[in-house]
């Protein structure tokens, strides 16, 4: 009896330690945006004890927190307010997610569904597309964009991660849908059933942790795409990780505005997949038993 | 309106204030509906301290009561006539200069014009891979360009000489612009290619030396007039001192470009050159081994940590106070005077680099190289070929570099070193020499003597940007990494690369 509440005490324990090691960084982090400047390279570091202050987000958005009201006016803000960057992460990675999921679950049903000659080719192919760095099509892209007027336009850049993504998703909800047996289409096409009302109606419902899984790694790849926007947007707007590198001046980096903006863009990230983590779970589950 | 809205409402009108987009009267007046009325700004008032990075708020330029002379607000109305409406845009690295135009004065020439201003910060590497794709696709996405020092002859062929814009259309050539006011070391070392003038010099940092006056005192030392004396006094402090403060610190992190820099401060200070007159490689002679023997000395007194920083981690070192001098960028300076940002506000005192062992002559050298112990990083802002408003974006370009609006970005506590001359002198900027204020220039009469008299300048060929961004700083990389076994071997490899490359 003992030995095993040490066993449990023990495997706790580790947890724990697990836990902390992969929490670490991020607490780290965020603290970072709650330090004064002076303060985030003090040796031995300060982990817990320093004068938290919200000055970094009031100059990352712009708002007064009503804090340090005694402080010396002087040079601040300006050139790292952020708000409209983290509205348009928001945009372009909730849009792009959508229309990802919308192309790739009808493109991953009929590839599940239906045979077509070559059908094992033309997976292959879509996953190859996969397979190409991403600074390969980076400057043929400018080219082609510029010549299209998308050129530092949100289309442009919802366009651009939706084609990115969509190889990943394709192949991805193929193999949820393969996972759904083709007996209940069949059954339903005998009822007389249409496709489109199969898939509306019966498929998608069993898929939708599947759907949910997928919508959250094209959201995240979306929210933390730095090559694409960098190339194909100019002064129109930024999102937030093209944004960040700003922080980085010719003078040195502003760290504690950097982690103020980064620990504010985990939030929506967060909150998306908060949203759909019922779904994810199943989603990531699914399949995972012999039936 | 709800409380939350009200914040919001508040940040929207406060983004466009910042961006120029609103004038000072509008934004109050919006606010008054918000039933806020002048204390609104307070919300980009009160915001903190960010002087060591050279940003500057609107609010400071509020401060500072900023009136522009009527003569050039006259001339500039009826110039840029043609082109109001327009927009130009510019990519730049987040330089005071940049930084102080974008915040707090584009917005003056904004609305006397009518031409708007985009500008894009980005840092340095990335400035560079949006303007080797505008050039490349000839699209002229970007109307100006911020050039440093070390692309000059790669872009050559890609702007508009600003003297002949100057001398072609008297209509555009601002009154008062004096070209002679920049100061002939900078115009020559950094605005210069094969008899072209590529852009106008737009900021200059350079190494100049500094130092803690605190452990001067307490050790007896005295700034280094000699490249011994400057090891001297490293060991010095090191000894007493280390570990909670080292006796110098470094930019030495693998494969990035502020490694090049301070190896060309040692080799210039021991009689070495980058190229020979024959335009081979030669930091590998005899002067180049002893300048690498001399860092590799300097070294043992500085933090390990070195092999990791930038220019950012060598500016933080100092602001924690681990280090007691270096040789480097004078425009860290303000940010150290900085009571919110540093540990050493006040204490950091700024001279002249130690005189050099012996500088091997220019006609010695190869590509124009210009050997000199205060390496500069200066940069130039340039028309582009490719423009679709060239006329509008000159005028800008006089506009960012003309005596007033340098003394402005100067007074308004970016850090960097005017390029005119007339704004050294000019009593707004001495009135800042103050100790423990962000926006201090009392480091500034140090770097006017070193552009003068210690400016050391990089080679002009355009293949010096891949040399000085790849080449150098990742074999330097692998010594440091201790990948060779002596400096001769490296030395050796990076001149079988760099001349591999330019036979090629």
């Amino acid at each position: 009896m003992m030995g095993s509440t040490s066993r449990e005490v023990v495997r706790a324990v580790v947890a724990w330690l697990l836990v902390a090691l992969f929490a670490f960084p991020i607490y780290y982090w965020i603290t970072v945006a709650f330090k004064p400047e002076r303060d985030i390279f003090a040796l031995p570091p300060k982990l817990f004890d320093f004068n938290w202050n919200l000055s970094s987000f009031e100059e990352v958005f712009g708002i007064s927190f009503g804090f340090d009201k005694g402080l010396e006016v002087l040079p601040g803000g300006g050139n790292f307010y952020m708000l409209p960057n983290l509205w348009a992460s928001i945009v372009i990675a909730v849009l792009s997610t959508l229309l990802t999921v919308i192309v790739a679950t009808l493109a991953s049903y009929a590839l599940s569904r239906m045979r077509i000659r070559g059908q094992h080719h033309f997976v292959f192919f879509v996953l190859s597309t996969r397979m190409m760095p991403p600074v390969a099509i980076a400057i043929p892209m400018f080219f082609i964009y510029k010549n299209f007027g998308l050129l530092d336009t949100y289309t442009g850049i919802i366009l651009a991660h939706a084609l990115m993504n969509l190889p990943l998703a394709v192949l991805l909800l193929k193999s949820f849908f393969d996972d759904i047996p083709t007996e209940i289409d069949e059954a339903a096409l005998i009822d007389g059933a249409s496709r489109v009302l199969i898939f509306r109606k019966i498929v998608m419902p069993m898929a939708l942790g599947g759907v949910a899984a997928t919508a959250v790694l094209c959201f995240v790849f979306s929210w933390t795409e730095f090559l694409f926007v960098l190339t194909l947007t100019q002064t129109s707007f930024k999102t937030v990780p093209v944004a960040a590198s700003t922080f980085v001046t010719s003078t040195g980096t502003a760290w504690g505005n950097m982690a103020a903006l980064g620990t504010a863009a985990m939030i929506p990230a967060f909150i998306f997949i908060l949203l759909v983590q019922r779904n994810l779970v199943r989603g990531l589950t699914l399949g995972s038993l012999k039936q | 309106m709800n409380p939350v809205d009200r914040k919001l409402w508040l940040a929207s009108l406060t983004d466009r204030f910042a961006r120029g987009q609103m004038d000072r009267r509008s934004f109050l007046r919006s606010a008054a509906k918000l039933g806020l009325g002048a204390g609104a700004l307070g919300a980009y008032s009160h915001l903190s301290a960010r002087s060591g990075l050279g940003l500057i708020s609107p609010a400071r330029a509020q401060e500072q009561n900023i009136e522009w002379p009527e003569d050039m607000t006259n001339w500039l109305k009826e110039a840029a006539k043609p082109f109001a409406g327009q927009t130009i845009r510019l990519a730049t690295e987040s330089t005071p200069p940049s930084n102080a135009i974008n915040s707090a004065l584009k917005g003056y020439f904004t609305e006397t014009t009518g031409i708007n201003v985009e500008i894009e910060t980005l840092p340095l590497e990335q400035v560079l891979q949006k303007l080797t794709l505008d050039v490349a696709s000839g699209l002229g996405t970007y109307d100006l360009y911020y050039l440093d020092q070390s692309w000059m002859a790669a872009f050559s062929g890609d702007v508009v000489d600003p003297r002949e814009k100057y001398e072609s259309n008297a209509d555009l050539a601002m009154p008062n612009y004096n070209i002679d006011d920049f100061l002939p070391a900078l115009v020559d070392g950094i605005s210069m290619y094969d008899g072209v003038m590529v852009g106008v010099p737009y900021d200059i940092p350079i190494f100049i030396q500094m130092y803690r006056r605190d452990l001067y005192e307490e050790l007896g030392l005295k700034p280094a007039t000699t490249m011994a004396e400057y090891l001297s006094n490293a060991q010095t402090i090191m000894k007493a001192k280390a570990p909670e403060i080292y006796g110098t610190t470094g930019q030495m992190k693998s494969g990035h470009y502020s490694l090049e820099c301070d190896w060309t401060c040692w080799l210039w200070a021991h009689g070495g050159s980058i190229f020979g007159p024959d335009g081979k490689f030669t930091g590998n002679d005899e002067a180049g081994i002893e300048a690498m023997n001399y860092w590799i000395e300097l070294k043992k007194n500085m933090p390990d940590a070195v092999t990791s920083w930038t220019w950012d981690g060598q500016g933080q070192s100092v602001a924690q106070g681990i280090a007691g001098q270096l040789i480097s960028w004078g425009e860290f300076f303000p940010s150290w005077d900085s009571p919110n940002g540093s540990n050493v506000a006040g204490l950091m005192e700024a001279t002249v680099p130690p005189k050099a062992n012996s500088l091997r002559a220019v006609d010695e050298t190869g590509y124009g190289e210009i050997p000199g112990v205060g390496h500069q990083g200066g940069s130039s802002l340039a028309v582009s070929r490719y423009s679709k408003s060239p006329d509008a974006a000159w005028l800008f370009a006089q506009w960012a570099t003309a005596p007033e609006t340098q003394v402005w970005i100067t007074v308004l506590g970016g850090g960097t070193g005017p390029t005119r001359s007339s704004v050294y002198d000019d009593p707004r900027v001495k009135a800042n020499a103050k100790v423990g204020i962000p926006g201090t220039t009392r480091h500034l009469d140090a770097v006017r003597e070193t552009i003068a008299n210690h400016m050391g300048s990089e080679p002009d060929l355009p293949e010096w940007t891949e040399i000085s961004n790849d080449i150098i700083p990742v074999e330097l990389g692998r010594f440091w990494a201790g990948e060779y076994d002596d400096p001769k071997t490296v030395m050796d490899t990076i001149k079988q690369s760099v001349d591999n490359l330019l036979a090629s």
